[in-house]
């Protein structure tokens, strides 16, 4: 028997110390960088460079609702999975909160139940459906009903995929 | 405030949508990166990898032909990749517990969540400047340390197997 020492490593495994590759920024710049990130002023900057990209992201948002109805329309579980994805990432930032919060949940759902080879439900998908619609187009955010029916919504997802986890280990 | 620290900088963002790729160039250009290229898919990424050799890299993970986490495979472990150490921060709106493994077990370094915000993109890039993560090579795996905090005073239980091989390697 032969006992080695903690910290010793396993003869395959090779840990290389961030000193022996190159660093993103030499030594000098690190605290310039670090003072940069961390100002006040370069946050105000780029939230206004956000700001100025609101319409801009929101006009893409819109795209993606209407293929998101066409989708739901088709049945075509995949591409209302892609688009409310794409909405997700997306509507926030555009000031539609609660769009991309319900978005997330329809997201969330669609890739439990594809993890799980289940057909989706087509109360949840619907409901989802027709709020990510009217949140978008009603330009709501997290300050109005949206972010109430958004969380309604998570409920009713987290009910559904418990029923759905606990039939499929039961 | 002039962003001269990240002016010799080079990036490059990996985005099928372009208007997440145009606030993502935006958000670099206001702390001074202002060289950064744009690819739509990890194909096109990796040669302009090659080709432009960015140090830092912003990618999606969901494109099509190729995703986030084939290419960040490839930055990692193929043997053209001309820095597999560049920091990988994958922007993604894939925060399912699975995909962020996937995403951790390629090599990706930080994994921001949108909606994208300010505050979230540039603390990913302080943690990238003042934290580089020690690299792991082995037969599996190329890429930053996967257990991102060490403590030198922790005192167990020790599951891995890797710890038990370290402690006592019974032959």
């Amino acid at each position: 028997m032969t006992v080695m020492k903690r910290g010793r490593k396993s003869p395959d495994k090779k840990i290389i110390p961030a000193a022996d590759y190159p660093a993103l920024l030499p030594p000098a710049r690190r605290a310039q960088a670090l003072r940069l990130l961390r100002s006040n002023e370069m946050l105000d900057k780029a939230n206004r460079v956000i700001l100025m990209k609101k319409a801009e992201l929101r006009g893409a948002v819109m795209e993606h609702v209407e293929r998101i109805e066409a989708a739901a329309r088709a049945k075509d579980w995949t591409l209302v999975f892609e688009m409310a994805h794409e909405i997700r990432g997306l509507a926030a930032t555009a000031g539609l909160a609660a769009t991309g919060q319900i978005a997330n949940g329809l997201c969330r759902y669609l890739d439990t139940l594809n993890l799980l080879a289940a057909a989706p439900d087509v109360t949840v998908t619907s409901l989802h459906l027709d709020a990510i619609v009217r949140s978008a187009r009603t330009e709501d955010d997290a300050a109005r009903y949206g972010a109430t029916v958004a969380d309604q919504l998570e409920s009713l997802v987290e009910r559904k995929l418990g029923a759905i986890k606990e039939a499929a280990t039961s | 405030m002039s962003g001269g620290a990240f002016e010799f900088l080079k990036a490059l963002i990996v985005e099928d949508n372009p208007q997440m790729r145009a606030l993502l160039r935006a958000l670099l250009n206001a702390i001074g990166i202002t060289t950064v290229y744009e690819a739509i898919d990890g194909d096109q990424a990796f040669d302009i990898l090659r080709d432009r050799q960015p140090d830092l890299i912003l990618t999606d993970l969901s494109m099509k032909p190729s995703n986030g986490i084939e290419f960040a495979l490839q930055v990692r472990n193929s043997k053209t990749s001309p820095n597999p150490y560049a920091p990988i921060l994958m922007v993604t709106g894939h925060t399912e517990k699975h995909r962020v493994e996937a995403a951790r077990d390629a090599g990706v370094t930080e994994v921001l969540a949108k909606p994208v915000t300010a505050q979230s993109l540039f603390s990913r890039i302080a943690e990238i400047v003042e934290h580089p993560r020690p690299f792991v090579s082995c037969p599996d795996y190329f890429g930053p340390d996967r257990r991102r905090h060490r403590s030198k005073d922790y005192a167990g239980p020790f599951r891995r197997r890797e710890d038990f091989e370290n402690d006592l390697d019974i032959r």
